[in-house]
């Protein structure tokens, strides 16, 4: 299937499958100094006797890759603008050192924007380790319309 | 909320965790390694840009709550009751551009806590969580949730 370019290229059951993204245990540590530094994040010991019974990497940093996928394969092949927002994020199961994560996509709904040349493009990101689905995100980014080009 | 068990967290209760200044160094690493559309990594194309300069991230005015709400002690902590770790969130809304420059006020407030049948040590709180401008614009909010232990396990709030 060609890569959609403009709002109009999406099409609601639309599904795009892609990636490769090795989660080191240094990746985990850097983003959770810098924003999530609780001890289930840092430490591996503290970790073990927390909900996530080991290290594992923050949910926002697992958000953060499956964007830096979309945004490798669909976002900047396209006339991205951004994004609306996120309407149900679920952080399934733990994300470890070492897990390659891929993404599964799917496109829900579209909607033309009521003023402006844009469109809204509702998707479900479903995110994988090398063993299960670890995440799901349906999320609304904006592209532009060919009409308007 | 750190140091609270589930059952002494009380709904409505509201607590601005800090302030945040994004600065174009940092929106630029930030987006370099999660989200490199022109707009967030490239001041050129993004002046040329449908935004008219570089913005953050949404990912990354997100993750500025995540740090600011450990700082102010919700979540884990060594000691004290398991928090901290959550099956999600609903309803992130990237409501305005953020640009270098600007210097944002996080906040969190109570708005749900239910018993879980399947984890009866564990209850959950929802929260509604915002990222506000100088001027009181709504930048960003989402509503959070996460897992707090209970000081007795099972039964009703």
């Amino acid at each position: 299937m060609d890569t959609p370019r403009y709002f109009e290229d999406f099409r609601v059951g639309q599904k795009f499958a892609f990636g490769a993204y090795e989660v080191t245990k240094e990746e985990i540590i850097a983003f959770a100094r810098e924003f999530d530094p609780q001890p289930h994040h840092l430490d591996e010991d503290a970790a073990k006797n927390s909900l996530l019974g080991g290290l594992a990497a923050s949910g926002w940093q697992v958000c953060a890759i499956a964007m830096r996928l979309a945004t490798d394969h669909i976002f900047n092949q396209a006339q991205a603008r951004g994004g609306a927002g996120v309407e149900d994020c679920r952080w399934l199961k733990p994300v470890r050192p070492g897990d390659m994560l891929r993404l599964e996509v799917e496109v829900l709904a579209t909607r033309p924007h009521p003023r402006r040349p844009l469109g809204f493009v509702t998707m479900r990101w479903d995110v994988f380790n090398q063993r299960e689905q670890v995440a799901s995100i349906v999320n609304t980014p904006i592209f532009a319309r060919r009409s308007a080009a | 909320m750190s140091g609270h068990y589930w059952e002494e967290i009380e709904i409505g209760s509201k607590q601005v965790l800090g302030q945040y200044t994004f600065t174009e160094e940092e929106i630029v690493r930030f987006a370099r390694a999660y989200d490199p559309q022109p707009f967030h990594i490239d001041p050129q194309a993004a002046s040329r840009s449908f935004y008219g300069g570089i913005i953050a991230s949404g990912w990354h005015t997100v993750a500025v709550w995540m740090r600011l709400a450990v700082a102010s002690h919700i979540g884990a902590a060594r000691d004290g009751p398991r928090a901290g770790v959550s099956p999600g969130f609903e309803d992130l809304r990237w409501l305005k551009p953020v640009r270098p420059g600007m210097t944002l006020t996080y906040s969190t407030q109570v708005t749900e806590k239910v018993a879980l049948k399947s984890r009866p040590q564990f209850g959950l709180v929802k929260s509604r969580n915002e990222a506000r401008a100088p001027d009181g614009t709504l930048m960003m909010s989402f509503i959070g949730k996460g897992f707090v232990e209970r000081r007795t396990t099972g039964g009703a709030a």
